[in-house]
């Protein structure tokens, strides 16, 4: 979907990104990961245009990305940053619709893409069409955001730090809707952040980068059972590095299908180990039903299942 | 519990009511060249001493009470009450003078209606505040407050005060001055904001070109403004001496073309910086969202950062425009004429009244102005 081959980025004396080889194929979800400086947002950045490569070639869906206008490209690719940045002019259903309306759909299409929008980032329409931006919290704004990328039902998604802002609960909220979606839709997406916990929740593939040049792509499996160097380890953390193990296994691939338990607290199939850990911790418990999407008991999760 | 529970409003109807009490309300006189003799409150008819005390009462009262809403409301209206109340004794007190004297006598405003005037006046807005209405509301209030000064104007009922009396002899005069005013602050707005906003759309561009744009600008601004004028009369009297054309056009070294063109030059710094200050306080993640979608440079342009930096631009236009109403006057100095004409011939004649007449128009053009802006403004606000 996106090649990036021997890919330089130099402010005048400044290497900013030096020779970067990386491909990202359709239907991945690739996260970004790296200190501030590591040139991760740059990288980002320079697939819409919004940063100008120095030498190279980016090939977005088999073509250069320079032989489109740099706004056509952008209404290919949705994009959401950290600060949101809805318009404050606008109300919300004018805000999800820019860049449909910038691709001159019709304004029925557009309406049913709004409702559509607002049910699948689960906000009520009645309440938020008409609203401004200022009138919804931090984390509203950025469900918003979110749908504004998606809204012209792009190719690609681009994402610089979307949750970065937002406080522990929200985010969480946000992470998990943003896996259902990448789940659902299918949408090649790259992420942005310096948030280990994250990138394993959320990555099907994650790229650490350190001074403008990959350090380690892998799997966030694959990250953690074999880092490359001890930036990686490093980067992983050492205290709980166990924890991030189990928040990479899905509760699915640990339960016991089929049996059923009741007068115990449920989890979704979907979580990961980290969570249905730390539900039986809370509760003191040693099992917990697990439901699917439709809220049907589907197995039981006992603690020794956990670490087996 | 303090005693007192509004202390700006007690400090005000106390200047007010000493005002009154120590100061003469009117001056008349036989005739104008006549320095007039003080005519004190004490001297005023009974009834029209209640008139003007009840409010005031009312006012101190409304000091010590409780800051109820009742309160508050009932302050409000005394507060209106008296504005309205001390012009329209001091107009009934002229007609009643004048019944008695030749017509070549003049009733004018006593320093004491001065000072209760003002203080009236501080007393409305300070309560306006208080009530902490919306903007639109208050644009209201003062629109309210004026009316009574408005139909006292129109009934007559102000005629045998000597600013009325100069009126009459020079309404043609007036009427002229005032178009003519209106005229030399339009006519330097229009290029002003032809020329304007462009460098300041410009200058937010390009800052190397925006830093030595505005240090230009603000060196014309320091120029005092009788000198700015002064200078452009060497220049354009030349230059109208060198191309005839020009002169038939109506362009020479005094008159409405230095004023108009002194007047662009020192409304040029307020609107190109308030253009680039209100281009550059645009966030710039919403310009980077903007650009992310997928918008064009025109339309980041035209559908976010012109209307991002509107509320900014527009109170920079009304500070312009207030400013400008107010310089203009001084252009009559070279012969541009307007209200200012009026106002310089009161200052050199020692005619106090015939300076009323210019400069009261001014202020009132003003406060117009400004507050159209404001609500124009607040209302502005509210959509974003």
């Amino acid at each position: 979907m996106i090649r990036f081959s021997r890919i330089t980025k130099t402010y005048d004396d400044l290497t900013v990104i030096r020779d970067l080889d990386l491909e990202i194929a359709e239907g991945e979800f690739c996260v970004l990961i790296g200190a501030s400086g590591s040139g991760k947002s740059t990288i980002l950045k320079m697939i819409n245009r919004l940063v100008e490569h120095t030498s190279g070639e980016i090939r977005f869906a088999g073509a250069e990305i320079r032989s489109f206008k740099p706004e056509i490209i952008r209404r290919r690719m949705g994009y959401a940053i950290q600060s949101v940045g809805l318009f404050p002019h606008w109300t919300i259903e004018n805000n999800i619709a820019t860049v449909p309306r910038l691709l001159g759909w019709d304004e029925a299409r557009i309406d049913q893409r709004i409702a559509d929008l607002l049910r699948l980032l689960d906000m009520d329409a009645s309440r938020f069409r008409k609203a401004y931006p200022h009138q919804l919290s931090g984390g509203q704004q950025q469900r918003i955001g979110v749908a504004r990328a998606l809204a012209a039902d792009p190719d690609v998604l681009l994402m610089d730090e979307p949750f970065g802002a937002l406080d522990p609960i929200t985010r969480d909220g946000l992470q998990t809707e943003i896996r259902r979606i990448h789940g659902e839709t299918g949408k090649t997406i790259v992420f942005v952040t310096h948030d280990m916990d994250e990138a394993l929740k959320l990555a099907t593939r994650i790229v650490v980068l350190d001074k403008g040049g990959i350090v380690q792509a892998a799997t966030p499996r694959e990250l953690l059972n074999a880092p490359a160097n001890a930036f990686v380890r490093e980067f992983l953390g050492k205290d709980d590095y166990g924890l991030k193990l189990l928040l990479v296994e899905l509760v699915s691939d640990h339960m016991r299908q089929g049996e059923i338990s009741s007068g115990c607290e449920t989890i979704s199939a979907g979580d990961n180990l980290r969570n249905a850990l730390s539900t039986l911790l809370a509760l003191k418990g040693d099992r917990l039903s697990v439901i699917d999407r439709t809220g049907q008991p589907i197995g039981t999760l006992h603690l020794p299942d956990i670490v087996s | 519990m303090p005693l007192i529970r509004n202390r700006p409003l007690l400090a005000l109807a106390l200047v007010a009511g000493a005002g009154l009490g120590l100061l003469p309300f009117l001056s008349h006189a036989p005739n104008r060249l006549i320095s007039g003799q003080p005519v004190w409150f004490s001297a005023l008819q009974p009834l029209h001493q209640i008139m003007c005390a009840a409010p005031l009462i009312a006012l101190l009262a409304g000091a010590i009470l409780p800051q109820r809403r009742r309160v508050l409301s009932g302050s409000i209206t005394a507060a209106f009450l008296l504005l309205a109340l001390l012009l329209f004794v001091a107009g009934a007190e002229a007609a009643r003078l004048g019944a008695s004297a030749a017509s070549s006598a003049r009733t004018s405003f006593g320093s004491g209606f001065w000072v209760a005037s003002l203080a009236a006046a501080l007393m409305l807005a300070d309560l306006l505040s208080r009530a902490n209405h919306a903007p639109s509301w208050r644009f209201l209030a003062g629109f309210g407050a004026a009316m009574p000064a408005a139909i006292m104007l129109a009934t007559g009922h102000l005629d045998d005060l000597s600013v009325m009396k100069e009126y009459a002899a020079k309404q043609d005069v007036f009427r002229q001055a005032l178009l003519r005013h209106v005229v030399i602050v339009t006519g330097a707005l229009l290029p002003t904001l032809v020329l304007g906003v462009p460098l300041g759309v410009l200058a937010f561009r390009t800052a190397g070109f925006g830093r030595t744009v505005l240090a230009i600008l603000n060196v014309i601004q320091t120029v005092p403004s009788i000198a700015l004028f002064g200078l452009l009369m060497a220049p354009l009297s030349a230059l109208a001496l060198l191309m005839p054309t020009l002169r038939d056009l109506g362009i020479s070294g005094i008159g409405l073309a230095p004023a108009i063109i002194a007047l662009t030059l020192y409304c040029m710094l307020p609107i190109v910086r308030n253009t680039l200050e209100g281009l550059a306080q645009v966030p710039a993640h919403i310009v980077d969202a903007a650009r992310g979608m997928g918008m064009t440079p025109r339309q980041v342009f035209w559908q976010v950062e012109v209307p991002l930096a509107l509320p900014v631009f527009v109170s920079g236009l009304r500070i312009t425009l207030v400013q400008a109403i107010g310089l203009a006057a001084v252009a009559a100095l070279i012969g541009a004429g307007g209200l200012g004409s009026i106002m310089f011939q009161g200052l050199f004649a020692n005619a106090l009244d015939l300076v009323l007449l210019g400069a009261v128009p001014i202020v009132i053009l003003a406060m117009v102005v400004d507050a159209l802006f404001k609500l124009g403004v607040s209302q502005m606000g509210r959509a974003a």
